[in-house]
């Protein structure tokens, strides 16, 4: 030991700096916010770190930060399987990678670190400079947004051991007083829309045999429903009429103003939409969409 | 003078609990002594991970062993995260709660990494304060382990140990040896991993980890992906000998096999309790591994990212 030891908040800022620099520990230690808290020439890192029998101290380093992206890719992979799987190891990686830089953990959990990861693919996507005309990222933000969806609803809160409304209850309601109600949906439905099926791809991929390529899909609009039910996440296709219904009940619409904003998304006449609209209710409220009636 | 144990229970043979076993320890019941949760897996779990753990913890006695405290960064300790700790710790009676003597980032971010400090008296009077802060907001006993490490710095003016046992007696904490983290970082930086462990205040280790590593030849990396080594068993022999015996936990967090393999694991630790007892069967045996062997090298990290249940 020579002199006074350098302060804490230097050495971890310094060495912060170097293992997560993302061109590897020389690149590190020369970069400017490395340079300004301790100045080192190249091949100088043993001034810090002391080397050991088998390994210099720039060995020693690099494991930290070899282990600092290959923790953090792995992580994020886990988070998006089916958008891993759909754009291979490879690319997802490349991704990822850039996306620590932009977006470094800032939480004290690992399930947030892909928070930003669909606001990430749609800030660079390539066509966002050259004037347009590519649509394939909408793809990836899409299926990227899905998945992150899943994982909220999967382990956000839920209604899990709650009373719902039962088909049994909705339809004892008297037929003069649908149309007044206000239902209640759980606290765990999500309705999506996307620009590209999906929800229809990430059930082709989870049914895919190992190493099978599942084709991306061609651009098409596609809704969906997810909720939580005995602790599953559940999906369902929704028309654009179903859509409009359960977006205006969401909303805090009554069920009239909703049929209302149905109807006007559907090709189907009045007495067909109000065959189909009790068979939805029916098979909504069967389900667990929603929590019971708003009172008053 | 300290009691053993600092008066904490041995709770005996415990298992790292994993999302992976979840199914079968809800099915099967086994008879594990206790268990050792992850608390990041579970502090913000409002679904199926935080509805499994209170089962658990109406069944079995549960330890909480964190990893993002980060008590020696010189970013502000997280007090909302550490009130989340409480309610957690509150709610399935956490026997204890645990984290690492390291950093895990600073200026804000976090590495999920478990960094190394200069053992120096700067960082020794920083990290004293702030074990006493945690203890304070924690209303629970605090435990801190010595996590392994893979760099040494030239700053640092004492051995590992000698600064393990000044922040235990000046914070008057507990500490969680792991014996594997011993032999690692042992390896690591030229160290007797046997002297090491001879030379903390035994009286104030609450808890011991074991836990697998992967050899590179030139450094040990400690990937949690294997049986214990026999090396390692003997050191365990020495710390229990030291200690008189303390809770023992297995973790094993990559290449995860069914949980009799793991369970099955810890209990060769009491082939070490008892000197008269016949010397061990080799405990490495690379054909219970077949099954479960890693196409690539392992990554170790702590935080086990949770598979959702899709239909």
């Amino acid at each position: 030991m020579k002199g006074e030891p350098r302060s804490l908040d230097v050495v971890q800022r310094w060495f912060q700096a170097v293992v997560t620099h993302p061109e590897g520990i020389q690149r590190g230690a020369a970069s400017p916010e490395a340079q300004e808290l301790i100045r080192l020439n190249r091949g100088e890192l043993e001034a810090v770190v002391r080397r050991s029998r088998n390994l210099t101290a720039a060995e020693r380093l690099s494991i930290y930060a070899n282990a600092y992206y290959a923790r953090l890719l792995e992580c994020l992979g886990a988070c998006y399987p089916v958008l891993k799987q759909a754009v291979g190891g490879e690319v997802f990686d490349s991704f990822a990678f850039e996306y620590l830089q932009r977006y470094p953990s800032r939480s004290y959990t690992l399930d947030r670190l892909g928070e930003s990861f669909a606001r990430f693919l749609d800030e660079t996507r390539p066509d966002r400079e050259a004037g347009g005309g590519v649509d394939w990222p909408d793809f990836l933000i899409d299926l990227a947004t899905f998945e992150w969806t899943i994982a909220k609803v999967f382990d956000g809160p839920g209604v899990e051991g709650q009373s719902l409304l039962t088909p049994e209850a909705l339809q004892a309601v008297p037929p003069e007083r649908f149309a007044e109600l206000r239902l209640v949906p759980v606290i765990c439905l999500r309705l999506l829309t996307f620009r590209y099926p999906v929800n229809a791809y990430y059930t082709a991929a989870r049914h895919a045999a190992e190493g099978e390529e599942v084709p991306i899909p061609e651009p098409a609009a596609e809704h969906a429903a997810v909720l939580r039910r005995d602790f599953v996440v559940r999906r369902y296709p929704l028309n654009p009429a179903q859509l409009a219904l359960l977006g205006k009940i969401q909303a805090g619409a009554t069920v009239g103003e909703a049929i209302v904003a149905a109807a006007a998304t559907s090709d189907l006449d009045d007495d067909a939409l109000a065959a189909e609209l009790r068979t939805w209710f029916r098979f909504w409220s069967a389900e667990g969409f929603f929590q019971g009636i708003a009172a008053g | 003078m300290p009691v053993p144990r600092l008066g904490h229970a041995n709770l005996g043979l415990g298992v790292g609990l994993r999302s992976v076993h979840f199914d079968y320890i809800l099915k099967n019941r086994p008879e594990v002594d206790w268990f050792e949760i992850i608390s990041e897996n579970f502090v913000d779990s409002q679904g199926r991970p935080r509805y499994v753990l209170q089962q658990i913890a109406e069944r079995y006695p549960v330890v909480m062993h964190g990893v993002s405290l980060s008590i020696g960064s010189t970013d502000p300790l997280d007090i909302e995260y550490l009130k989340k700790l409480k309610r957690l710790a509150g709610e399935v009676g956490a026997k204890w709660i645990s984290d690492h003597l390291c950093w895990t980032g600073v200026l804000g971010r976090n590495t999920h990494d478990l960094l190394p400090v200069p053992f120096t008296e700067q960082t020794l009077r920083h990290v004293t304060e702030r074990v006493r802060v945690v203890q304070d907001v924690l209303e629970r006993p605090f435990v801190l382990e010595n996590p392994s490490s893979y760099i040494t710095f030239q700053d640092s003016t004492m051995d590992e140990w000698e600064f393990i046992t000044r922040l235990a007696e000046e914070a008057d904490c507990g500490l969680l040896l792991d014996v594997n983290n011993v032999y690692v970082s042992s390896f690591n930086h030229d160290m007797d991993p046997d002297a090491f462990i001879r030379s903390l205040p035994h009286e104030r280790i609450v808890q011991f980890h074991l836990a697998g590593h992967t050899d590179y030849t030139t450094h040990l990396i400690d990937t949690h992906d294997h049986h214990v080594i026999d090396p390692v068993w003997d050191l365990y022999r020495t710390a229990h000998q030291l200690t008189g015996g303390v809770s023992t936990l297995l973790e094993w967090d990559a290449n995860i096999p069914p949980f009799p393999v793991v369970h099955g694991e810890v209990l060769k630790a009491k082939r070490f309790m008892e000197d008269h007892l016949p010397e061990p069967e080799p405990a490495a045996r690379e054909d219970d591994l077949e099954v479960f062997a890693a196409a690539g090298p392992t990554v170790f990290h702590p935080l086990h990212h949770i598979r959702p249940e899709v239909e």
